[in-house]
């Protein structure tokens, strides 16, 4: 049991990839054994982070669950891994969605070994990225990540794959280049890697030069490099584009998992990374950043109000929720320390677990609806609540977790944000208002053209929501609704992280 | 008790939850389900009324207990339940016109009728085919059970929001009556005008609403906590806030956010110029415009304004010049009292004008808060949402009975047109005078209504308290109110029938009249709880309950009595009402109102709503969608953005093809294929000595032996 | 005595027509034959440098031998491939044996 206590971090991380390995060898025509090997593979990791949740104690802010294995000896970077509050909240939303997005993916017939092999690297990049505890193994994961993306995407994808595959990989490589060289410029002048040192040994930098360069450049070039990189991910305005092809022509749990945790990891980025270590940099160029989050929430929610593609609108739901996030980020980063901070960055990472939770189910309820009419169009959809009474229920649910409606996740965490943002960017939170006005319009749009209306003559015979469906929707319902009702439950876990994280 | 006041907004959220989980199809479990749930809310509520009222000192020391919600750092964002005067009264007029409307909607949506033939999902019911029937008759509503759970989900949000002791709970209760709004004004929601018009609701109220939630952030970053109490009893705080300047034009704070909470109530409460969604609502089910658009969430932004009265005011005493965002209330209040009764005066569809006789009232109410007059102005939003509610459910029967008559003889008058109607007065005698009473109440018929106790203290306090353009703009809006209400009550009962449908109207069920009689009742009776003291004669008989129970420490003093603000308010109602009498009390033809040729152009105007509509859309609708649609999408994403990423792509491209072009090909392969050439090309020419003959080659040998042997010598000897 | 200098001028005299024979000659067996003439040649002066400087010691005589055993072996084995060739190519012509021209 000490055993299992002492190694949960690299058991929850390495779970998926053993999946994958057991995977190789089914053999391909037996489908049906790959997918449910796939949902045990995921399931087991969510039952650990559960355990690990239990162990966890809310009342410390430091690291916990750790374990070290010296690596590069050489470069003093080694395998260091552990949680803290922020890092097993987000741990926690990646092995909640992986279940369902396996499940959602039993409609795949072709390559199933091969999808289901992907999706399980991925699983582990990503968890790897939120537990990592070494710069290095921060950039292994993360570029790591990447490669089974642009394979799912472009192989299981839509029309426009080869496009958006490619412009999705080569634009978040590019933006990775950035943090390579944040971080070997930050390994060689501390002479670590190690996150958890490095917090003190870079910040007490004070005569230090690389290649000639002086240490205040570097430390400039250094936060650019980081904030580009993250800000690609996550993706801020205007690093955006990339977004909507790569959601839109992914299979459907591809953009469940990219949407709900893969711009995640920019985010995690920019609190992990960006804020503690470069404090002043960061509290110079807030306005910008804040500036650059108002244009994604206000052109992020325009530009969902005028698509017509359903799929393309959530898409770009996404870019308008993350608005707020960096919005949070680039408050915290202008007034550190203050409570306005720590509660625009609670917000932060509230809104990161409901926008994963709501576009998560957004995505997936598109899919289950291009599955039965084969298209996206939303000017051809129209009056299904009344031949698909569940799933209207369920859409109009999830949509309005989306909006933010209060009562579900979304709301806890945009108040919170709006009242951390408020005092430290005045105008900045009154044009980001406007944006969540339109993100109203878009999200009544879909509805409107979806659901409403009078059901055309070809749509009389669609079949509801199926059992399977029910139960990959029922968790994201009842988790929007438990953490909009009761936010204290999950914030429990990170609320003192966030105070200590300054 | 507190308890008591804890759970008095659950039983409509479990009536919903237990609707749509497992009745969904069951018409009788699903309204029993949410009567039962109502009827309990409405017992814990006149339990704490009863007590509310028992108790002397409920303004000083109300009802309250909170708990932990939201963790922020060290400490906790509370929220909890309060008891205080305004929300007693509120719990008291909500409880009664939730309850009687759910029952009403039993019967209006034909519960025990046949279900039709050819009834859709999402399309209103439009008759069945019975044995023995003359024509159709009225079938039951297809989609039964789902009306009953949003109606409980509704019920839940505005208990909820009268109970909250926090800004956030309210603001939670306000935007969940605003989804239940949204989900019941597009419950036909085949229909395109009610699916639109769902959406011009929801998105019209959230203007307003994204004002009110930068209210809120300001007031919980100042004063560290969202709680009333610690707020708005608190004078060290409201002095502070009264004091402090923001940075916003030179407002102080508590203008500043009395403004932004002042935006949620216009969106909300259908001010000018948030007030286009109201009119549109109409195309939700009657029951759901007298709830909703009538008596309660309209109410809930007059009720904010209320609430937040303390920080409007802060800084105003009786006599001094109004502040900032009470005289913006006033202003928009009153210019929307009049606004909506003229728009009124054109409308040909019964609800649409009871709908912006709505608006109306609550300017009159807005108004009323503006110049101070607190106590003029709950009492004006107690009585009026009985009165209106009343005049709702009354049009809903008077339709219902149009309709019933429509299907019988097939004849194709709109049932909603009050052209279409007359003579219902002997068809519908119950529906004819209760309503009657809820128009008369509605026009401030002298002293036997209660909507004239209420509108008559607004007047005098604006009297009172010199505002003089205010008093005649809503002394004139009376007189149109008195005129409007007087037509349509002429128009639909009076008379004889215009149509074959008014000929076939009957009576409605027992089901939906009783309800109609209890809040004609309240109509009539509520008025006498709120007389003036200072009120000739009557005042010394019957205590101002209502005035004492909300506490005169808000407001101005009434002063000694004056006649002019009473004659002039029984003065314009008895004329509007003689006048609309008299315009309309020989109306023949169902097509032609005769206003129109009275008024010409004006009339246009008013029926076309002064072409609000067509204007918002020309100037936001319109260039937010360009903005959306083309600036967005098209030019900045895939033109620009897009542009430069392609722009590098290429680049990349070119720059690679030139390189291979310039370096790779020419020199990097280049060379050694050169290399190569050059080494064939010697051997070639060299080749050509070898000619195969031996002899040849003998004699070369030896020249050049002999050469290098001249060499050799030359080199020895030099 | 007959002076060195005439045995010397003879032998130079056969070597160079051994040596135009060698290469002006068509026919391969002259050309062998020019060939001997030159050997002998080489072989007369060998013998009077050996006759008239070191008559006391066998180095000459040797040589000369070896140089008529040589000449011998090698004119038996031209003839052999003259043969040969004359068989494969029909011709003893020097300038028609040009298989090996580039």
């Amino acid at each position: 049991m000490t055993w299992l206590t002492n190694h949960l971090v690299s058991l929850i991380l390495f779970t998926p990839l053993l999946a994958a390995l057991i995977l190789l060898l089914i053999p391909e025509r037996r489908a049906g054994a790959l997918r449910w090997v796939a949902l045990a593979g995921s399931l087991v990791p969510l039952g650990l982070a559960l355990f690990a949740w239990s162990r966890f104690d809310s009342t410390s802010a430091a690291w916990q669950l750790t374990e070290q294995v010296p690596w590069y000896i050489s470069l003093n970077a080694s395998y260091h891994v552990g949680v803290d509050g922020i890092s097993l909240t987000l741990v926690l939303l990646t092995v909640t969605l992986m279940p369902l997005a396996i499940l959602t993916s039993f409609t795949i017939t072709e390559r199933v070994r091969t999808y289901m092999v992907l999706f399980m690297i991925l699983e582990t990049a990503m968890l790897g990225v939120f537990v990592a505890l070494d710069l290095l193994l921060f950039f292994v994961f993360w570029e790591v990540g990447l490669v089974p993306m642009y394979f799912l995407i472009a192989q299981w994808g839509g029309k426009n794959r080869n496009y958006a595959s490619l412009k999705f990989i080569l634009f978040t490589m590019g933006g990775s280049l950035g943090l390579l060289l944040a971080t070997q410029m930050m390994g060689m002048l501390t002479g670590s890697f190690d996150l958890v040192e490095l917090g003190s040994r870079w910040l007490a930098l004070t005569q230090a030069s690389l290649f000639g360069l002086p240490l205040a450049t570097v430390r400039a070039i250094a936060f650019w490099a980081f904030v580009i990189a993250f800000a690609v991910k996550v993706p801020v305005w205007p690093f955006h584009t990339w977004l909507p092809d790569a959601h839109t022509e992914a299979p459907t749990a591809g953009s469940m998992i990219l949407a709900g945790v893969l711009l995640k990891l920019g985010a995690y980025g920019f609190i992990r990374l960006v804020l503690p270590l470069f404090p002043v940099e960061a509290k110079a160029f807030a306005p910008w950043l804040a500036a650059l989050a108002v244009a994604a929430v206000v052109l992020g929610a325009l530009g969902a109000w005028g698509q017509s593609d359903f799929k393309r609108l959530v898409a770009y739901s996404s870019i308008n929720h993350m608005g707020f996030v960096v919005l949070a980020v680039a408050a915290a980063g202008a007034a550190v320390g203050t409570p306005d901070a720590h509660i625009a960055l609670n917000g932060a990472v509230l809104q990161m677990v409901a926008h994963g939770l709501s576009s998560a189910g957004m995505f997936f309820l598109v899919g289950a609806i291009y599955e039965r009419t084969h298209t996206r169009d939303l000017n051809e959809l129209g009056g299904l609540y009344a031949r698909l009474p569940a799933y209207g229920s369920v859409l109009t649910f999830i949509a309005m977790a989306s909006l933010g409606l209060p009562g579900l996740a979304g709301f806890a965490a945009e108040f919170q944000i709006v009242r951390g943002v408020w005092p430290v960017f005045m105008l900045a939170t009154l044009i980001a208002l406007v944006g969540l006005f339109f993100t109203g319009a878009y999200i009544l749009k879909a509805l409107k053209l979806t659901l409403h209306g009078p059901l055309a003559e070809r749509w009389q015979s669609l079949s509801d929501l199926s059992v399977r469906e029910i139960i990959i929707v029922s968790p994201l319902m009842a988790l929007s609704l438990w953490i909009g009702i009761w936010p204290a439950g999950i914030m429990n876990l990170f609320n003192l992280t966030v105070a200590a994280l300054f | 008790m507190q308890t008591l006041l804890w759970l008095v907004p659950l039983p409509p959220l479990i009536a919903f939850a237990l609707i749509s989980l497992f009745a969904r199809g069951k018409r009788g479990l699903s309204h029993w389900v949410a009567l039962v749930s109502a009827g309990l809310s409405f017992l814990g509520s006149m339990t704490l009324f009863a007590w509310a009222v028992g108790r002397q000192d409920l303004l000083e020391n109300p009802l309250a207990a909170s708990t932990n919600w939201l963790p922020t750092g060290g400490s906790w964002l509370r929220v909890g339940v309060l008891l205080d005067p305004l929300a007693a009264l509120t719990l008291f007029f909500v409880a009664w016109t939730v309850l009687m409307i759910f029952i009403y909607s039993v019967g209006y949506h034909n519960y025990g009728q046949p279900v039709g033939a050819h009834d859709l999902p999402g399309l209103p019911p439009h008759g069945a085919e019975l044995k023995g029937a003359h024509g159709k008759v009225p079938s039951v509503e297809p989609l039964y059970a789902r009306f009953f759970a949003f109606i409980s989900l509704f019920a839940f949000a505005m208990f909820a929001l009268v109970v909250s002791d926090n800004l956030l709970v309210l603001y939670v209760a306000w935007e969940i009556m605003g989804l239940c709004s949204y989900l019941l004004i597009g419950f036909w929601y085949a229909r395109p005008s009610a699916r639109d018009a769902a959406v011009k609701a929801f998105l019209t109220t959230r203007v307003g609403d994204m004002f009110m939630l930068l209210g809120m952030a300001a007031l919980y970053s100042l004063t560290g906590t969202l709680n009333f109490r610690e707020i708005l009893s608190n004078p060290v705080v409201l002095d502070t806030l009264a004091t402090t300047l923001s940075p916003v034009f030179g407002l102080s704070w508590a203008a500043l956010i009395g403004l932004l909470i002042f935006a949620g109530t216009i969106g909300k409460s259908a001010q000018f110029p948030l007030h286009t969604w109201l009119p549109d609502a109409m195309e939700g089910p009657t029951p759901v415009s007298a709830m909703i658009h009538a008596a309660t969430m309209v109410s809930a932004g007059v009720f904010l304004a209320a609430r937040f009265f303390p920080l409007i005011s802060a800084g105003w005493e009786a006599g001094q010049p109004l502040t900032t965002p009470m005289l913006v209330m006033a202003v928009v209040g009153s210019f929307t009292a009049l606004f909506a009764a003229l728009i009124a005066l054109g409308q040909r569809d019964i609800k649409r004008v009871l709908a912006y006789s709505t608006i109306s009232q609550l300017g009159y109410m807005v108004a009323a808060l503006g110049i101070g007059a607190y106590g003029a102005a709950v009492f004006h939003l107690f009585t009026h949402a009985f009165f209106k509610a009343l005049l709702f459910l009354g049009s809903g029967s008077v339709i219902h009975g149009m309709e019933h008559g429509q299907l019988a003889t097939g004849d194709a008058a709109d049932p909603q047109d009050m052209f279409s109607m007359g003579g219902l007065r002997k068809k519908m005698p119950v529906t004819f005078l209760t309503f009657l009473a809820g128009a008369l109440a509605l026009s401030g018929f002298p002293l036997l209504t209660a909507g004239f106790w209420s509108k008559d203290e607004i007047l005098s306090s604006a009297f009172h308290g010199n505002h003089l353009i205010i008093f005649i703009v809503l002394a004139l809006s009376a007189l149109v109110t008195a005129f409007y209400s007087m037509r349509q009550v002429t128009l639909t009962f009076l008379g004889s029938p215009r149509t074959p449908s008014a000929e076939h109207t009957h009576e409605s069920k027992v089901v939906m009249t009783v309800p109609l009689v209890v809040l004609a009742v309240f109509a009539i009776a509520a008025g006498w709880f709120g007389v003036p003291g200072s009120f000739l004669g009557l005042g010394a008989f019957l205590p101002n309950f209502i005035g004492n129970f909300l506490g005169g420490t808000h407001e101005a003093e009434a002063g000694a009595f004056n006649a002019t603000p009473l004659l002039v308010s029984v003065g314009v109602s008895l004329t509007g009402l003689f006048l609309g009498w008299l315009v309309h009390r020989k109306q023949s033809s169902p097509s032609i109102d005769p206003l129109k040729r009275g008024l010409g152009f004006v009339y246009t105007a008013l029926e076309r709503k002064f072409w609000v509509d067509e204007a918002y859309d020309l100037v936001f609708i319109r260039p937010a969608k360009f903005l959306a649609e083309t600036v967005t999408s098209v030019w900045i994403d895939r033109g620009l953005l897009d542009g430069i990423l392609h722009g590098i792509g290429n680049f990349g491209n070119w720059f690679g093809r030139t390189l291979r072009r310039v370096i790779d090909i020419p020199v990097a392969n280049g060379v050694p294929d050169g290399a190569a050439a050059g080494a064939r090309w010697s051997g070639l020419k060299l080749r050509l000595t070898q000619s195969g003959h031996v002899q040849q080659y003998l004699v070369t040998s030896l020249m050049l032996v002999v050469l290098a042997g001249l060499v050799l010598l030359l080199v020895l000897n030099g | 005595m007959i002076p060195l200098s005439w045995y010397l001028l003879v032998a130079a005299a056969l070597f160079c027509i051994g040596l135009f024979g060698v290469l002006a000659r068509k026919n391969t067996i002259a050309i062998l034959m020019g060939l001997e003439l030159m050997l002998n040649a080489v072989n007369i002066n060998l013998l009077a440098f050996w006759s008239y400087l070191h008559h006391a010691q066998m180095n000459g005589l040797v040589f000369a031998a070896i140089v008529f055993a040589a000449a011998a072996a090698e004119t038996a084995v031209g003839l052999g491939l003259i043969i040969s060739a004359y068989r494969r190519r029909g011709s003893v012509t020097a300038n028609d044996l040009d298989t090996m021209k580039g």
